[in-house]
């Protein structure tokens, strides 16, 4: 067991900024729940009701997120091993995947559509603009769109989202 | 035995018998894709289940994770790149061996000890499922209160990463699980006074975003940097009698220990792995020649994380306790179909969960076969470019979480957790405790508010009767252990 235990009070090097920015939200969340509890009536044939258990869960990560900023701003900082252009990658994917979700939920026009347009810009943004390749994204994309609408509605019979 | 022999004439019924083929299929290549998961695999595969009867469904389930555990393998001996996180131990020695010109030989030993790992877990599996659900059906609510809260911290404690962190993790699944009408009094709590919330956050979205949606958001960062590459090579491949009964000893070692591992609620292959190759390393006559290619190291690793699949399945099926992150996600397979799990599973659905032992034990059989027969073409799927296969399993997961319910309130769920679990994975919090704190909050809050129901409020039961004694006892003392261990390296270190 030695190795495991080992693993369990080795020190995380995170960024140290980026962990107690986690642990603020964590902590803000964890407020927002006991805020949202307080207002519940106490329990009818138990002493706990339905307040009591998420304001103690709240309470709890409240004290030990208090503990790991306490701990972050005493060691020395760690590093971070992702590059600018990963992180930037990483943004105009996650927009895009927003914008995708937000065209199926106002229902634009068609799950196929919709899900060619997304995957060819995304697909376009992760080989970093390679027009060469453009083709080849537009033809998986179709695929793809086209492929899983067919396949879901008339295989699958499943309802997609979109129009 | 007659449960068994229920078991397999299902399996081998002609569309479970393809559905677990497809399974460890399936789970086998996703595994060999560095960045796709099992636990994303099966967390996908969750909605297309809700068309099929719940033994197709639990068979389709068992058998890709049977293949996602192997199948990682693959990756992690020919690209240095584990293909699961239960494979990382794989690779100090796996890598090295291939480097060094006998790929075949390294993948042949780690496809065997894996077979192995996986067949004396089933048998555990098979001798203990039964009597331990049996006599779980005797726990009161106090006895199952402190049982989850027992597996709570275990979770916690062994993750990676520190306590603290996993505490936290398994806390905020706890409370992820809250919001919705609450079971014991019908009351809404945690909506903000919005309808959508009234139902709860479902397991789905948050599973598939947890673990699909933020590890393709980790993957989309790593696109670009170089993988090594190994060519595979089946020379070697097949272990002769005389290997099988070198490493009789290891495997059978590494396997009870993953198995053992597997049994503790919460805990991963991960974990077993490394005790069972920690163990093999300390044991060794030649402990010098492990992390260089040494060939117990592979078989350590591998049995040991397969083992941990049968393991796992045992406190599923006798408690409805899930003993790693996909027993957490297969509860949730169980829940769709309206099926308790739990001690009673065995009375209520005796021939789902015999399906499910038997799915255990043919999926090991057929993921032997398929990877003997296929570790070369499986190998030239990690070359899939990961640039065209995110934006698709994007796709997927929106088309996943939406099946659901038919509402676009759950994909948006989907999302909003995914970007958490990235956040929670960077600053180094386990995904594990969160999952299982999100299945096991609502067992336990009920557990303990009806047994404070029966004592008209008292606790005395908790530390009156054996087992909740026992159980809590264990949970302080997984708590206290760290603390002490770190005060003694403290202490030495001064």
């Amino acid at each position: 067991m030695t190795a495991v235990w080992v693993r369990i009070d080795m020190n995380d090097q995170v960024d140290r900024r980026f962990d107690i920015g986690v642990a603020l939200v964590l902590i803000v969340i964890a407020a927002v729940a006991i805020w949202q509890a307080a207002d519940l009536p106490p329990g009818t044939f138990e002493p706990l009701g339905s307040a009591r258990v998420p304001q103690m869960t709240a309470g709890l990560i409240i004290l030990l997120a208090l503990w790991v900023i306490i701990r972050a701003m005493l060691r020395d900082d760690g590093t971070s091993d992702v590059e600018h252009a990963g992180a930037a990658r990483a943004g105009i994917v996650a927009g895009l995947t927003v914008l995708y979700v937000a065209a199926l939920h106002f229902r634009i026009t068609t799950f196929a559509i919709i899900t060619t347009v997304f995957l060819t810009a995304t697909i376009f943004v992760l080989v970093r603009f390679d027009v060469a390749r453009l083709p080849v994204i537009l033809l998986v994309a179709a695929i793809t769109g086209f492929g899983c609408q067919y396949l879901f509605t008339r295989v699958f019979v499943v309802d997609l989202p979109g129009l | 035995m007659d449960g068994l022999l229920l078991g397999l004439s299902i399996v081998f019924t002609p569309w479970a018998f393809f559905y677990c083929v497809l399974g460890t299929v399936l789970g086998i290549a996703v595994g060999a894709i560095p960045g796709l998961t099992g636990a994303m695999l099966i967390a996908l595969t969750l909605p297309l289940t809700y068309y099929m009867t719940p033994t197709d469904a639990v068979v389709l389930l068992i058998a890709m994770y049977v293949g996602a555990i192997t199948g990682g393998l693959i990756t992690a001996t020919l690209f240095r790149m584990p293909g699961t996180p239960s494979n990382v131990m794989t690779t100090f020695d796996g890598y090295p061996m291939a480097k060094a010109g006998r790929p075949g030989r390294a993948l042949g030993l780690g496809i065997s000890a894996s077979f192995v790992g996986g067949i004396v877990s089933w048998f555990f599996l098979f001798l203990l499922a039964k009597p331990l659900s049996i006599w779980a059906t005797r726990f009161g609510p106090f006895e199952y209160f402190t049982l989850i809260l027992m597996a709570m911290v275990l979770i916690a404690s062994v993750s990676q990463g520190s306590l603290v962190k996993g505490l936290i993790a398994g806390l905020l699944g706890m409370l992820a699980s809250m919001p919705g009408v609450d079971p014991s009094a019908g009351q809404p709590r945690l909506t903000f006074d919005w309808y959508m919330l009234n139902g709860g956050l479902k397991l789905l979205p948050v599973l598939i975003g947890v673990f699909a949606v933020s590890q393709i958001i980790s993957d989309i960062l790593e696109i670009g940097r170089p993988m090594e590459r190994i060519s595979a090579s089946t020379r070697g491949l097949l272990m002769t009698l005389r290997d099988w009964k070198k490493s009789a000893a290891n495997m059978l070692r590494s396997s009870l220990i993953g198995t053992w591992v597997g049994i503790l609620p919460g805990v991963g292959a991960s974990i077993g792995s490394v005790i069972a190759y920690t163990t093999t390393k300390n044991l060794s006559k030649t402990p010098e020649n492990f992390g260089k290619g040494a060939e117990e190291g592979i078989i350590a690793s591998e049995a040991a994380n397969n083992a941990t699949v049968g393991g796992a399945l045992v406190p599923l099926i006798a408690m409805g306790i899930p003993g790693s992150v996909i027993d957490a996600i297969l509860i949730g397979a169980l829940m769709i179909h309206s099926i308790q799990p739990g001690p009673t599973l065995f009375l209520t659905n005796y021939d789902v969960v015999w399906a499910m032992i038997a799915a255990c034990l043919v999926a090991n059989v057929l993921m032997y076969a398929i990877m003997l027969g296929s570790v070369g073409w499986v190998a030239k799927l990690a070359q899939l470019p990961r640039t065209f296969l995110l934006p698709v399993i994007i796709v997927f997961c929106v088309v996943g979480s939406f099946g659901l319910d038919n509402t676009m309130f759950d994909v948006w769920v989907m999302l909003i957790f995914g970007v958490i679990g990235f956040l929670l994975e960077r600053a180094k919090y386990p995904l594990g405790p969160f999952v299982i704190g999100f299945v096991l909050a609502p067992l336990m809050e009920e557990k303990l508010r009806s047994g404070l129901m029966m004592t008209a409020g008292s606790i005395e039961p908790i530390y009156t009767r054996p087992l909740p004694l026992l159980f809590l006892g264990v949970a302080i003392i997984l708590l206290v252990w760290p603390l002490i261990g770190e005060w003694r390296r403290r202490k030495q270190a001064s």
